[in-house]
């Protein structure tokens, strides 16, 4: 807590120019504003809070399902750093504008700072254009985590609603979808991804489009075995002699209670498809320059693994870093959502 | 169970047949064919045609599909483009290979992965349960091919050249210069130790996923009312988890088996090249570059026969070790 | 030419290993030792005997430089394997010329040709046609003498169109009829040709291929017969052996090979291993697992430096990397803007930043060490960005409503997008390169990768050129001549990327090739040379200087444009390090 505190009134005081050119520069520059303000006034109203709720009795109330959960979550040391760390990822790639220190894209002299090992000026180093390791880790993490994000969103949504339609109506339809859901889980991945990536222009929005529309069988398979057990369960059962309509029954009242084990595999599959993306970028299918995504980064500058190591090491590790941080985020909240498994 | 088998053999047939057909399509979509990778000025444009001609590739794409089809069906793969020798060929050449990889990263993987997980539930909660999982998912977080490169850089280059360990391993291929004048024994010897470096990078990645799953299955298991009648009875505790628990707590990860059958054959592509291994994985990947396509329809349908396979498998496993799962 | 594309001993001891080798001991699999023919096709299971049978009754030489294994490694497979016919890679073709097959002739030192297999040749008066009389001594690995007949059924192989002989171009000044090709006696062969300067080129890159083998197979099936990579037999110093697809090909001595030409050679054995990794490739040389390792990225020279039993080699190659511009572009049609292009672009800089200083700025597809290169091109066209400006102004691109990007008097900005292949790293930093040193010249650059297939697509095919400018190599022959890049005649055919038509360049290059004394030609290519930097239809960046290491066991490897393997039969290995 003190440390964001303290990271964000040193992003006042050291790049104060920079803060206050935001509101009218770039859109990048004017949502790292609006982070930063917006992070300021959470924790301001944090700590209020929290000092509110020391003061105040606790007056026990009725125990959710989610509260509980929220409950067993906090007990995991592990699950809840994990989650610090996610969330302190996605503020630096919100704020980047104003921490990186220089310009990614911008190359300095390809003569004398080229390959520079780390030092006080570049923390970690320079790369084969001069150009600043830190920085390009900073904006490769917006890259990185909106692939992931994005990506899982698509899948996710798809998986749902296709998982829950075909569990709630059963019959011809719920066959049709599964096998689909057969075909595609049987498809070669690897070989639809390079060749529609190769044969079309690479471009984050296809990466993304392609491992988002690729990923969503198994959410499929996971809600619909969900919505099996659930439909006859009292709640969904007394909602349909209410005659509620299917459309009103799926949307409100099943699809919430599967929520549960989504959010589960959304978490992991964030770190997934980060790490499919580095995959990909291996074989220089990745994120294209200038803009360059954490596996990209690695990807490039792994034949200078000898000589120059910290060009690919570092997003290497943060890489280690989001995806471990996700998986065991993920693990915490399936352990906490999971009834059976608290101990 | 043999008209199960039979039942889901059939049912597949026309799964394995759509891919084929759509990945054929898909291919036929790219610009450019194999013929035009030939570049370079002392190439006429006649001889170009003449190679599409002698590649079939002149024939309109829906003539093309039921050649290959037609041929493929009679067991005919045609003749690769790009490596001048029939697809069959090329693949009992490279086949063999991927499967002593897989094989040995799956026994790898399992092993480690059960014994990981069986130790993490016992100690659920405690420091060996989350320190172990952590580290499993360090490995399991790292890009492979990065991992892959760090062992080569520890195991081979910096084992032997930086700090004089006694042992390290070999970096690249599958077996050494000398392998054909070494004695069956030294030959032996040879091949493990070429296959130490990527089995382990494959199976490190696996491992922590069947760890995970078998954490989570054991300790469904050891709540359940046999495991405390077991323990009541003063049995030993290694003899609870392994006799008793460890029976019922395999049955999710054995669906893993057929599940992660696939992926050896496609998720490899990365460790193949890292290590220079001559396996599928590269060839496809390969030949997918160079539009060459009937190595590619050759290794998808490998790949899709694997998926079925594994499912299979798994489902047959699945009834071995639960008797309460009957097919009829 | 080509477009270039880039694309042990050991020791596992200690306790520790015991384990891991109870572990594995599943793992190894038995695979039988040594040769076995099963699996092999017919064919191989027909003639690898007889070679076996044949090279056994001679007797290995014996001698201080004799013995050992070399292991070179490179990163790709040699996919024409030995099949001159169907051939049109580097490896393969070095391979096919200097390590398993016989070439009629080679080149010496100075690049000038030689007997090998032919022991001469002659034009007759009217230059008409062209008799090689072949050495009697030169046989087949499988015993069967090499004749003329072998040399009929190679050149009338490479004329058949049925054989797509991707060098189609070799024969342009050979005539193609039935009778071109005639056997005087078994020795002796004549062909008819029509003058020219560089009539030999082709038969130093053609190897001859056994007619007694192939002579039945159809041409258009020549391609993917065996031959090629399951069971070559060729006349070469060394014996084709084992080939693992992906994984390493191998060789053995030819004790057969004549005296004359310098006898077998020193080494037993010799294999080429495929490692697609630069990094394992690399760790491979520093462990002392490779010998050879062709072509390292300048970035891991220090490394080879630094290694004491290793040394880094530098020889001049005939390959340069070049931006070809599209002038049917609105953008760059005016040679003035090509010619600013080339000025803003920092090439010395790009030199030592891509290739650490590996190469050597191009003016012209002619390499340095070529007879027909010219001094006085060597510095032209250095960075300038004030020339390139003002030739910019002068064209008409000016930056009308200061957005840093200059227009035209119709408004249409000066962005010009650069095109790369998929996963290529240099090309990619050229691209960035180029971008961020013509920015400030008001000249809008945008990198865009697309795949390699896609991509010569797009450039090659005569109605798409979907291309402004694209970042590419060429791999030439000693045979220069650029008649498909730049004349008129070729603005629609593949190579025809530039779209430029230029009277001067048009009659330089038709007469260029008909002029046989290099005296006499040398004015014209020179005049050539500076009509290029008018035309500019290329920005030339660099000839290459190509690298090798090599670990110092290995004896006199000789490295020049003739390729990494044209001594392979003099390396040798001392036998203390063996």
């Amino acid at each position: 807590m003190l440390a964001l505190w303290g990271a964000l009134l040193w992003i006042g005081i050291a790049r104060w120019e920079r803060v206050l050119a935001a509101p009218s520069g770039a859109w990048d520059h004017r949502v790292a504003f609006a982070t930063w303000i917006l992070a300021i006034i959470t924790l301001c109203g944090g700590s209020i809070l929290q000092e509110r709720r020391i003061h105040e009795s606790r007056t026990m109330k009725g125990v959710g399902q989610w509260s509980l959960a929220w409950m067993a979550f906090r007990k995991s040391h592990v699950a809840v750093g994990a989650a610090i760390t996610v969330m302190v990822f996605y503020l630096a790639a919100l704020l980047t504008p104003f921490l990186a220190p220089f310009d990614p894209a911008v190359q300095g002299s390809l003569i004398t700072e080229r390959m520079l090992a780390p030092s006080l000026t570049h923390p970690l180093g320079t790369d084969q254009f001069s150009r600043d390791v830190l920085s390009r880790v900073l904006y490769g993490a917006r890259i990185s985590l909106t692939i992931g994000f994005v990506a899982v969103s698509i899948s996710m949504t798809i998986g749902t609603v296709l998982g829950a339609v075909s569990g709630f109506a059963g019959g011809r339809l719920d066959s049709l979808i599964m096998r689909f859901v057969d075909m595609v889980i049987s498809f070669p991945r690897l070989v639809l991804l390079i060749a529609i990536i190769a044969f079309f222009e690479p471009s984050i929005f296809l990466i993304v489009a392609v491992i988002g529309l690729t990923q969503w069988p198994q959410p499929t398979r996971l809600v619909r075995g969900e919505v099996l057990s659930l439909r006859e369960r009292e709640f969904i059962q007394a909602g349909k002699a209410l005659g509620l309509s299917k459309t009103r029954l799926v949307l409100r009242h099943l699809i919430p209670n599967t929520m549960a084990p989504v959010i589960v595999a959304a978490t992991l599959g964030i770190g997934d498809t980060i790490v499919l993306e580095a995959g990909l970028s291996f074989l220089g299918l990745g994120v294209q320059p200038p803009t360059a995504s954490w596996g990209t980064m690695v990807a490039d500058g792994r034949d200078n693994l000898l000589g120059a190591w910290w060009i690919s090491t570092f997003p290497g590790l943060a890489i280690v870093l989001v995806v471990l941080s996700f998986n065991l985020a993920g693990d915490g909240l399936r352990d906490a959502l999971d009834p059976r498994l608290r101990s | 169970m043999i008209a199960f088998v039979l039942r889901r053999v059939l049912a597949s047939i026309p799964l394995v047949l759509g891919i084929a057909t759509i990945v054929f399509f898909l291919l036929s979509l790219a610009p450019g064919d194999a013929a035009s990778l030939f570049v370079s000025p002392n190439i006429t444009p006649e001889v170009l045609e003449q190679m599409r001609r002698n590649m079939g590739l002149d024939q309109p794409v829906h003539v093309r599909y039921f050649r290959w089809m037609s041929a493929m069906l009679r067991g005919d793969f045609g003749i690769s483009f790009s490596r001048n020798q029939p697809v069959a060929d090329i693949i009992v050449q490279i086949l063999p290979n991927t499967l002593i990889l897989s094989f040995c990263a799956f026994l790898l993987a399992f092993t480690a992965g059960i014994l990981v997980g069986v130790l993490q539930a016992v100690r659920q909660n405690r420091l060996t349960d989350s320190s172990l999982s952590v580290v499993g998912l360090f490995f399991y977080s790292m890009p492979s091919f990065w991992l892959a490169l760090m062992l080569i850089l520890i195991f081979s280059l910096g084992a032997r050249n930086l700090w004089g360990w006694p042992i390290w391993f070999p970096a690249s291929g599958m077996t050494s210069v000398e392998y054909p004048f070494m004695s069956p024994v030294e030959q032996l010897r040879d091949r493990v130790a070429h296959l130490v470096l990527p089995s382990v990078s494959l199976a490190l990645v696996l491992a922590a996923g069947i760890a995970r799953y078998m954490r989570g299955s054991m300790l469904e298991v050891i709540r359940q009312d046999y495991i405390r009648t077991a323990r009541s009875k003063g049995l030993s505790e290694l003899s609870v988890i392994f006799k008793h628990a460890l029976r019922n707590g395999l049955i999710p990860v054995i669906t893993l088996f057929g599940l992660y059958l696939p992926f050896l054959f496609s998720g490899t592509v990365l460790i193949e090249t890292v290590f220079a291994w001559p396996g599928m994985g590269r060839l496809v990947v390969d030949a997918i570059f160079q539009r060459d396509y009937p190595v590619v329809m050759a290794g998808t349908f490998i790949f899709a026969i694997m998926v079925v396979v594994g499912n299979l498998v798994a489902d047959v496993l699945y009834a071995l070790v639960d008797p309460r799962i009957r097919y009829d | 030419m080509r477009i270039r594309h880039v694309l042990g001993r050991n020791g596992v001891r200690g306790p520790a290993f015991v384990a891991l080798t109870l572990l594995l001991s599943a793992c190894g699999g038995g695979d039988s030792a040594g040769r076995a023919l099963a699996g092999l096709p017919e064919f191989c299971q027909e003639v690898l005997p007889r070679v076996e049978a044949y090279l056994s009754q001679f007797e290995q030489p014996s001698g201080e430089r004799y013995g050992g294994t070399a292991v070179v490694g490179t990163i790709g497979e040699m996919p024409d394997g030995m099949n001159a016919l169907v051939s049109s890679d580097y490896s393969s073709s070095q391979h096919q010329s200097f390590v398993n097959l016989m070439t009629l002739i080679d080149f010496d030192e100075d690049f000038e040709p030689r007997p090998y297999l032919a022991e001469s040749w002659e034009f007759d008066e009217e230059a008409e046609t062209l008799t090689f009389r072949l050495r009697d001594d030169v046989r087949w690995h499988d015993g069967t003498p090499t004749s003329a007949y072998d040399v009929e059924f190679t050149f009338s192989r490479a004329i058949d169109p049925e054989t797509a002989f991707p060098n189609a171009a070799f024969w342009t000044h050979y005539e193609k009829g039935p009778d071109a090709v005639e056997v005087l006696d078994s020795l002796t062969v004549r062909l008819k040709v029509a003058p020219h300067a560089e009539l030999l080129d082709p038969w130093r890159a053609t190897a001859i291929m056994p007619e007694h083998l192939l002579g039945d197979v159809p041409p258009a099936q020549l391609r993917q017969h065996p031959y090629g990579s399951r069971c070559p037999i060729g006349n070469g110093p060394f014996v084709f052996e084992a080939h693992q697809a992906d994984a390493s090909w191998s060789f053995v001595r030819n004790p057969a090979f004549p005296e004359a030409l310098g006898g077998p050679p020193y080494l037993n054995r010799y294999v080429y291993r495929i490692i697609p990794e630069q990094t394992t490739l690399l760790t491979e040389l520093l462990t002392e697992n490779l010998d050879f390792y062709v072509a390292p990225g300048p970035d891991q020279t220090p490394q080879i430096e630094s290694a004491e039993r290793l040394e880094l080699r530098t020889f001049q190659f005939r390959s340069y990397d070049l931006v070809g511009w599209n002038a049917r572009r609105a953008q760059l049609a005016d040679p003035r803007v090509r010619q600013a292009l080339t000025l803003g672009t920092n090439r010395e800089e790009i030199v030592q930043a891509i290739r650490r200083g590996f190469g050597e700025v191009a003016n012209a597809g002619v390499p340095p060490y070529h007879w027909a290169f010219f001094e006085g091109v060597r510095d032209s066209l250095r960075y300038d960005p004030q020339r390139a400006a003002a030739l910019l102004d002068e064209a008409g691109w000016i930056d009308r409503d200061s957005d840093g990007v200059r227009e035209n008097a119709d408004g249409e900005p000066l962005a010009i997008s650069i095109k790369y292949n998929l996963g290529n790293q240099q090309r990619e930093d050229i691209a960035q390169i180029m971008q961020a040193q013509l920015q400030p010249l008001g000249i809008a650059i945008t990198p865009q990768v697309v795949e390699w297939g896609t991509l010569l697509n797009q450039i090659n095919t005569p109605d798409i050129r979907d291309f402004d400018g694209v970042v590419i190599g060429w791999v030439t022959e000693f045979k220069l001549d650029d008649h498909d890049l730049f004349h008129s005649e070729e603005v629609d055919q593949p190579y025809g990327w530039s779209g430029t038509m230029d009277p001067e360049l048009d009659r330089l290059l038709d007469t260029l090739q008909t002029v046989v004394d290099r005296e006499e030609a040398l004015p014209l290519w020179r005049e050539y040379q500076y009509r290029l930097l008018d035309v500019q239809p290329y920005t030339y960046l660099y000839h290459i200087e190509r690298l090798a290491g090599l670990n110092r066991r290995l004896q006199d490897v000789e490295l020049d444009a003739r390729g990494e393997w044209v001594n392979i039969r003099e390396w040798w290995i001392p036998a203390e390090l063996r």
